[in-house]
């Protein structure tokens, strides 16, 4: 079952990341072009050798159907594989399995895999109170009949911040909880991005006690402890074996995939604690035919450090509630004995919507090719990536492994 | 609460729920055919799919499955609600459901506690949502949120603060006295108004600023960034004169006082229809003048719950 890996990540670009307020605008399509010329440059690769998309379709400025067809014509793109992906911060993760599933089946030779995150200059009837009217309930639907809008939403239950506090707070109810160490996950991922020139806090150090001296947001998540949205976009080009010989970089063969869902609100998963990525990882690992311990660096996704902390316990790195100890017992930097997020995460980097996830997936093809300048790991032959959108609702695990 | 808080909009699926709220009823399907419950409401048996589904009424007993305490609002509208006590009850069904706790210290709550449930009346139609409390706590379970309600309870707080607070009688003309006024501390909390709809449409009436983003609610809904209509700054500046001060002083001895106008004039946040507002006041400084001894009052108004003021007034007293 599952892919043979014979597809390969070869190519990558991505924006650096910027405060929306000073970011350019550009239009999703324009980006999505641009994105793309920057990928294929960055892979050696031709324009004429892409034959396959996917994009997000949420999100997406300038359409919210037929998002693929207008994209294909805007850029001069012919397909025989298009898709959009709508899950979140998973999206990304889900993107690739996607893309590399249709290259073994046959279907095309080439994907890009796009995400375009930043702002979209306003038109006629758009003004920044549009965008706040448009923001106000940031990723929860108000459309009548939906759920949430009935039932989360009169009470003050939006956004992500309290969901995740809720995760947080059942976990120390049960396994118990460290402050520090969650601090630590903060602090560590902070050395990798003081390496890394394009993240957001680069030459910004961090200590626990700036963590855990910053503003409680919900209990018990500090805000150094939740990602800062930031203006970004991004894109991969997942190649056949045969196109990947012709690229540049050393690819990063898709290996083992997995994907879990089965919610939107965690209130209503057969236990909180226990997260999507469970399934998510074991299946990934099986297919590559991999154990945990036999990764050399974890992309994981990390909306939240309460995130990473589940997904090193759900995807079997350490026992279930010794996550805290794990990351107490490690050093999850560049240097460290558990490379984790080494271009500094998303708490570091800053989240570009939903390519805020591409950003581990891009991290694991430069330390596979070997890339990553300053913070490059000695060895890196095999990387687990997670994503994770919603509310550790929506997840997804890959293995990437170079040639 | 704030009109423009998000309302639940009952379906035709819903309706039986929401209409049993508003009676003190906690009422949810249950599935005929493997016997399992159902939340939220929905057709069908979210385990087995069969659509024989039947509502049933329960206790609302159950146990709190987590919770957090957000220290930031949720939405600004939640102002009023602050610190929120956003939680997850499961019920002894089996069914969880996303709530607020309420009559509970942050100290006195746990996971795995024991709850009950609070029927809270919102708004004015008889809208209820379903909130919680600990099973042991001597806590009423229904309970009148609207904001006149709320309104009217901190008027009775209020007057009972300003009868037991022994006021300082002080002559105008006493430089010395007057100045001993002078604070950094504000006087508590006055009573409260109700900014609603039709206030301020009265006041667009009067002003003639009848600007859509406060007239219009069904255009506001769709276009204001704050979701609805939101009151004029004017209109929550000169409501001060309903709201009732424990100021702890009285300047006696003067022939005429006159409303000198004001040194500082601000409107740093909106009040959406359908808020509560209060203000609270501090003496800022004590001028002697040829013409007399000039006071300035700075009189912040706020909606209720919300740190940032609505209008902040440096209002000044002539007394002569």
């Amino acid at each position: 079952m599952g892919l043979k890996g014979q597809a390969a990540i070869v190519g990558a670009a991505q924006y650096k990341p910027e405060k929306y307020a000073t970011a350019p605008r550009m239009f999703h399509l324009e980006q999505v072009a641009d994105l793309a010329a920057r990928a294929l440059q960055d892979a050696g690769l031709k324009a004429s050798d892409l034959d396959g998309l996917v994009i997000n379709g949420p999100q997406f400025h300038e359409a919210s159907v037929f998002v693929p067809a207008m994209a294909a014509e805007y850029l001069g793109m012919r397909l025989n594989f298009a898709e959009v992906v709508d899950l979140g911060g998973t999206t990304s993760v889900g993107m690739i399995w996607r893309a590399a599933a249709a290259i073994e089946l046959g279907l095309c030779q080439a994907v890009l895999c796009v995400l375009p995150a930043r702002m979209a200059p306003f038109g006629p009837e758009e003004d920044p109170a549009w965008m706040a009217r448009a923001m106000r309930f940031g990723g929860h639907s108000t459309a009548f009949g939906a759920p949430e809008a009935e039932f989360d939403l009169p009470y003050g239950h939006m956004g992500q911040n309290t969901g995740y506090a809720m995760i947080a707070q059942r976990y120390a109810a049960r396994y118990g909880y460290d402050p520090a160490a969650m601090a630590k996950i903060a602090v560590d991922q902070r050395t990798n991005a003081l390496t890394n020139p394009d993240a957001m806090f680069f030459g910004k150090p961090l200590t626990a006690e700036e963590v855990l001296g910053s503003k409680m947001v919900a209990d018990p998540l500090h805000v150094l402890e939740i990602v800062m949205p930031v203006a970004g976009g991004a894109a991969v080009i997942v190649a056949s074996k045969e196109v990947a010989a012709r690229a540049r970089n050393r690819p990063a063969f898709v290996t083992g995939f997995g994907e879990h869902l089965a919610f939107k609100s965690p209130s209503y998963a057969a236990e909180m604690t226990e997260t999507p990525i469970g399934p998510a990882s074991r299946r990934a690992f099986e297919m590559a035919g991999l154990k945990p311990g036999d990764v050399d660096a974890a992309q994981i996704y990390d909306c939240y450090t309460i995130t990473v902390l589940l997904t090193l316990e759900d995807a079997g790195f350490c026992e279930k509630g010794e996550g805290m100890r794990f990351v107490r017992e490690h050093d999850l930097t560049w240097r460290g004995n558990f490379p984790m997020n080494t271009h500094g995460g998303q708490l570091s980097f800053g989240q570009a919507g939903s390519a805020g996830g591409m950003s581990q997936v891009i991290e694991a093809f430069t330390q596979l090719a070997g890339r990553s300048g300053d913070r490059q790991l000695k060895r890196c032959d095999r990387v687990y990536v997670s994503g994770t959108g919603g509310v550790m609702s929506e997840q997804g695990a890959l293995i990437l492994q170079g040639a | 609460m704030s009109m423009n808080k998000p309302m639940p909009a009952p379906t035709e699926i819903s309706a039986p729920f929401w209409n049993a709220l508003k009676e003190g009823v906690l009422r949810i399907p249950h599935c005929n055919a493997c016997g399992h419950w159902i939340f939220y409401p929905r057709r069908h048996c979210d385990r087995c799919f069969s659509h024989d589904v039947e509502w049933r009424d329960v206790s609302g007993a159950g146990q709190l499955y987590s919770y957090t305490v957000a220290r930031i609002p949720t939405l600004p509208d939640f102002a009023d609600e602050m610190p929120q006590k956003l939680a997850v009850v499961e019920l002894d069904e089996g069914v969880r459901i996303n709530t607020t706790l309420v009559g509970l210290d942050e100290a006195e709550i746990r996971i795995g506690m024991r709850v009950k449930p609070v029927f809270d009346k919102v708004r004015a139609d008889g809208a209820t949502l379903l909130r919680f409390t600990a099973a042991e706590k001597d806590f009423p379970a229904r309970v009148d949120s609207t904001p006149e309600a709320l309104a009217a309870e901190a008027e009775a707080k209020v007057a009972a603060e300003i009868a037991a607070t022994s006021v300082r009688q002080v002559r105008f003309d006493d430089e010395a006295a007057m100045k001993s006024l002078v604070s950094d501390v504000f006087t508590p909390w006055s009573t409260q108004v109700v900014v609603d709809q039709a206030l301020i449409d009265e006041f667009a009436k009067l002003s003639g600023d009848d600007y859509w983003i406060h007239t219009d609610p069904e255009r506001a809904a769709r276009q204001s960034p704050f979701g609805g209509t939101i009151a004029h700054g004017a209109l929550v500046q000169i409501l001060q004169s309903r709201l009732k001060m424990p100021l702890g002083f009285e300047v006696t001895g003067f022939n005429n006082m006159v409303n000198y106008g004001s040194d500082r004039l601000r409107f740093p946040s909106p009040v959406p229809a359908g808020s509560r507002i209060h203000a609270r006041a501090r003496v800022k400084s004590v001028e002697k003048l040829a013409k007399g001894m000039q006071l300035t009052l700075e009189v912040t108004t706020h909606v209720v719950g919300n740190e940032r003021p609505s209008v902040i007034n440096d209002l000044v007293i002539l007394y002569m």
